[in-house]
């Protein structure tokens, strides 16, 4: 490039950063005030079931985080949401909504499954490859999608969903159906319907700290956190795909093209659903089985993670670890006569608050923009 | 000055504003403003973007709160504080963005903010009968999102008749239309308002419009009235002169006033020699239809050489924004070949034209030239971004750099690189467009509608720039319904009709009568080019 001039200096308005503290202030008190209303909400339902709030609140505590073992745990449930997540947030940010991870989780799971138990070789190898296989079977599901998407212009949305009930059906034939992947081994648990477990040498490492114990899922999750971060800001990979996203025929003029880019980013929003299946068996998911109801929501739970964290790789984190403390805390609910659904409604009044201040603030964006708008002429 | 000076002769004063003052912060957008609209006259307000004109406005229809004057109707003291309130005491706005909703039809969007039940058959008559009676002729069943900027407009402004105001404000109402489209849209209003005794207030940067439309004018300035005058007693350079500050230049001045044409030719046109080199651009049989078949595009050709600015002339519609989206690989053609320094260029693959040296500035700046929600640095260095990066990584540094230099350069208005485009004005915004087109040094920079919606200082801005990149050995081709910016810019004239060029002159035997029959597709002088 040629030699620069001396650019102008920026003086820091004062005025500007004080409306942006303000602006800071009002957001942070807005989700005080929101995430408050929903526990407080929370609370009174707890209440009418002839509970008490300390007691169930107390019991979601322990069974996250406090009592022996438990964050371990969480943190074994929340790396594959926050999977799931980041391959949302890079569809978003090329502006295709993939809503199917929790098929393209199935997909992932069921290649780990067949790598798994169907192959033979070393372990760390097999590990490694139902890993990479697993990320290629979600990829692949998600992107039938786009294939449909560009070249039939079948929306995303819908073709990822309903793919997911097709990747149901899929998984329930895989695990019933004996040259497929069903477990041949007549004391099976399950009479009818689930693949072998991994051999002992394929499942994930597992930590062991400070009396917690989890497979090192979570930390490749976190890993991968970080480079998604990194790729979507700071590469011209990154900068390309969020062009996409908020402008299509400017990427076009510029030579992103929709297809090829678009293709690419639900494929990679897909293997990220498909690593997090494969992640969740290989880490001992429903005893290193497969099988049909293997899933248990975490992909669509991974898409509140993104939706919450208004997809932010890096916000997606503490999101992905409050989902999972819920879940993980629900299971000690029980000791307190409350029905454990309770959560599932705590978990709905949450996310609902969680997005009630970026509402406002986009409502008021909106409005502002509008008229600065008007202001022109 | 206002009305309280005026003869008992003149029609009575509708309304009456007095001190009308309006601070946003720091900035006083009007100050002490006094303006009267009288039944049965056309009010033109002028000025440049910022001069206060649309404040005004919006004080009169409850858009903003004044902080300070007095409002009158019929001499009586009002108060006026939300749109709803205006409408109710007879003021309505056509508002320069339209805010029509585009999978609606043309009577649905009519209908829209009706109480009540909604009766299909009443409304679309009620459409039907305000569009005879005032000439403003438009399919109700038509689907917005089909209709032309022209057509739009006028649903704006049957939207507003709708509720028979006797105040309607316009706000930069010919911005989008073409020269035939505002003179009708005059021709119709002044009928209307003589005839029913309404009073309009005509908000626009256009001399030639305000000219030619109003009965009195008011001209402001930085919040200020800076002269009112009758419209009868008033010339183009002198409220140039009162609206700017200063004198304007004859040249890019007058295309940005919309003089007439004549004046503007007296110049010799700019000489290009060819000298046996193949032009830089050369579209050759482009055709193209879109997909339900209506032709876009019927074997169009035309060339651009090095050093010269060639202009398509043409009434909106006619295959201008065809030739940009193809010339933006935004669209594939049917038949025909684009072809740079005699290279063919594939069309519709992403990037192509751009990676051939082909820069567009688009009409619909929004849609396809920028990214609002990008940053100010992003947008200038969006086609350059590759340039800006070490093994896919990107350098910001250099990224903020490069744009602190443009920013400078074309002196964008700006608070830092890092703001969003979107908050940027729509001049700022234009100026980003041209800035990134420049920057990557371009062999062809096409330029649709450039200077749509902007003010006398950025018209004559980017007219200069246009002609500078030409001096430099572009090749620009300029495509414009100004017949006055084309005239006053250009070395020689295409005319586009149908998707087809018909004719051809050179700026120096530029024939307005001739170019006049051209525009509207007579071709018997010329005979197909």
């Amino acid at each position: 490039m040629s030699e620069l001039k001396a650019p102008p200096q920026q003086i820091p308005d004062p005025e500007m950063a004080d409306q942006r503290w303000r602006s800071v202030l009002e957001m942070a008190s807005l989700y005080v005030l929101s995430i408050g209303g929903a526990l407080f909400i929370s609370a009174l339902l707890v209440a009418m079931t002839g509970s008490s709030w300390q007691k169930v609140f107390g019991a979601l505590l322990d069974g996250a985080f406090l009592a022996p073992g438990r964050w371990g745990e969480t943190l074994t449930v929340a790396a594959p949401m926050l999977l799931v997540a980041l391959g949302m947030v890079i569809g978003v940010k090329a502006g295709l909504f993939n809503i199917g991870q929790e098929g393209q989780l199935l997909m992932g799971a069921m290649a780990m499954a067949f790598v798994g138990t169907k192959l033979d070789g070393p372990g760390v190898l097999l590990l490694i490859g139902g890993l990479a296989l697993g990320m290629i079977a979600g990829g692949g599901y998600a992107a039938l999608a786009a294939v449909m998407r560009f070249r039939r212009g079948v929306p995303e949305v819908i073709s990822t969903l309903l793919l997911v009930f097709i990747a149901f059906q899929i998984i329930g034939f895989a695990v019933t159906t004996d040259w497929v992947l069903r477990d041949l081994d007549p004391n099976r648990p399950s009479r009818a319907s689930t693949s072998a477990p991994l051999p002992d040498d394929v499942h994930l490492p597992i930590v062991h700290i400070f009396g917690n114990e989890f497979p090192i899922g979570i930390i490749v999750a976190l890993l991968l956190a970080g480079f998604v971060a990194f790729m979507l800001g700071r590469t011209l990979w990154g900068f390309r795909i969020r062009l996409l996203g908020h402008n299509p025929r400017v990427a076009q003029k510029t030579g992103v093209a929709a297809s090829r880019m678009g293709t690419w980013a639900l494929f990679l929003s897909g293997a990220f659903a498909g690593l997090a299946g494969a992640v969740m068996l290989a880490g001992g998911g429903s005893s290193y089985r497969l099988t049909p109801g293997f899933s248990t929501n975490i992909g669509w739970q991974g898409l509140l993670v993104a939706l919450l964290a208004q997809s932010r790789p890096l916000v997606a984190i503490p999101m992905a670890v409050l989902f999972a403390s819920l879940r993980t805390g629900a299971s000690f609910l029980a000791a307190t006569g409350v029905d454990r659904k309770i959560v599932d409604i705590v978990q709905g009044l949450l996310v609902l608050a969680l997005l009630i201040p970026p509402a406002v603030q986009f409502i008021r964006e909106r409005r502002r923009a509008l008229s600065a708008a008007g202001e022109e002429a | 000055m206002d009305g309280h000076n005026m003869t008992s002769g003149e029609p009575p004063i509708l309304l009456e504003l007095r001190g009308m003052t309006k601070r946003y912060g720091p900035v006083i957008a009007c100050d002490d403003v006094a303006f009267s609209l009288r039944r049965g006259e056309i009010h033109g307000v002028l000025g440049e973007n910022g001069a206060g004109k649309s404040t005004l406005m919006k004080m009169l229809i409850g858009l903003a709160l004044p902080d300070g004057g007095t409002i009158r109707m019929d001499g009586e003291p009002c108060r006026i504080v939300d749109p709803i309130q205006a409408a109710s005491l007879g003021i309505g706005m056509v508002h320069q963005h339209y805010s029509l909703v585009d999978a609606l039809t043309v009577w649905e969007n009519v209908a829209l903010g009706e109480k009540g039940s909604l009766a299909r058959e009443t409304t679309r008559d009620r459409v039907v009968g305000i569009s005879q009676r005032y000439g403003l002729e438009v399919d109700p069943d038509a689907p917005v999102r089909d209709l032309t900027a022209g057509l739009r407009q006028r649903v704006e402004i049957i939207k507003c008749l709708r509720h028979e105001p006797r105040i309607l404000i316009l706000d930069e109402p010919t911005s989008v239309l073409t020269p035939e489209e505002s003179e009708q849209l005059f021709e119709v209003l002044g009928e209307g308002v003589r005839r029913e005794g309404w009073a309009v207030a005509l908000v626009s940067h256009k001399l030639d419009e305000v000219l030619q439309a109003t009965d009195r004018i008011t001209i402001m300035r930085d919040g200020r009235v800076v002269e009112q005058v009758v419209t009868a007693e008033a010339d183009a350079s002198s409220l140039a002169r009162a609206m700017v500050g200063r004198p304007v230049t004859l040249r890019a001045g007058a295309a940005a006033i919309g003089g007439s044409v004549e004046q503007i030719v007296a110049g010799p046109g700019h000489e290009v020699s060819s000298d046996g080199r193949p032009p830089l651009l050369e579209i050759a049989d482009a055709t193209l239809r879109a997909p339900d078949g209506a032709v876009l595009l019927d074997g169009l050709s035309l060339e651009v050489r090095p050093g010269e600015i060639v202009g398509v002339a043409g009434v909106e519609g006619n295959g201008q924004t065809p030739i940009s989206r193809v010339l933006s690989s935004l669209l594939t053609l049917d038949a025909g070949r684009v072809m740079v320094e005699g290279a063919p260029i594939p069309t519709g693959k992403a990037g192509a034209m751009a990676a051939a040296g082909i820069v567009v500035i688009p009409a619909d700046r929004h849609a396809s030239g920028c990214v609002p929600e990008m940053s100010v640095a992003e947008n200038l260095a969006l086609s350059s971004m590759p340039k800006m990066a070490t093994r896919g990584i990107l350098r910001r540094d250099e990224i903020n750099a490069h744009a602190l230099r443009l920013i400078d350069e074309f002196d964008i208005h700006v608070s830092s690189p890092d703001a969003l485009l979107g908050e940027l004005s729509g001049g700022n915004q234009q100026r980003v467009v041209l800035a990134r087109a420049m920057s990557v040094d371009p062999k062809v920079l096409v330029a649709h509608q450039p200077t749509r919606g902007l003010d006398v200082g950025a018209i004559e801005y980017i007219g200069e720039r246009l002609r500078a990149a030409a001096d430099g050995g572009i090749g620009v081709l300029l495509i414009s319904t100004d017949l006055g910016e084309i005239a006053a810019l250009t070395d020689r004239i295409v005319v586009i009709y149908r998707g087809a060029i018909i004719g051809e002159m050179a700026r120096s035997e530029l024939d307005i009568e001739h170019l006049g029959l051209l525009l509207g597709g007579s071709v018997e002088a010329e005979g197909a080019a």
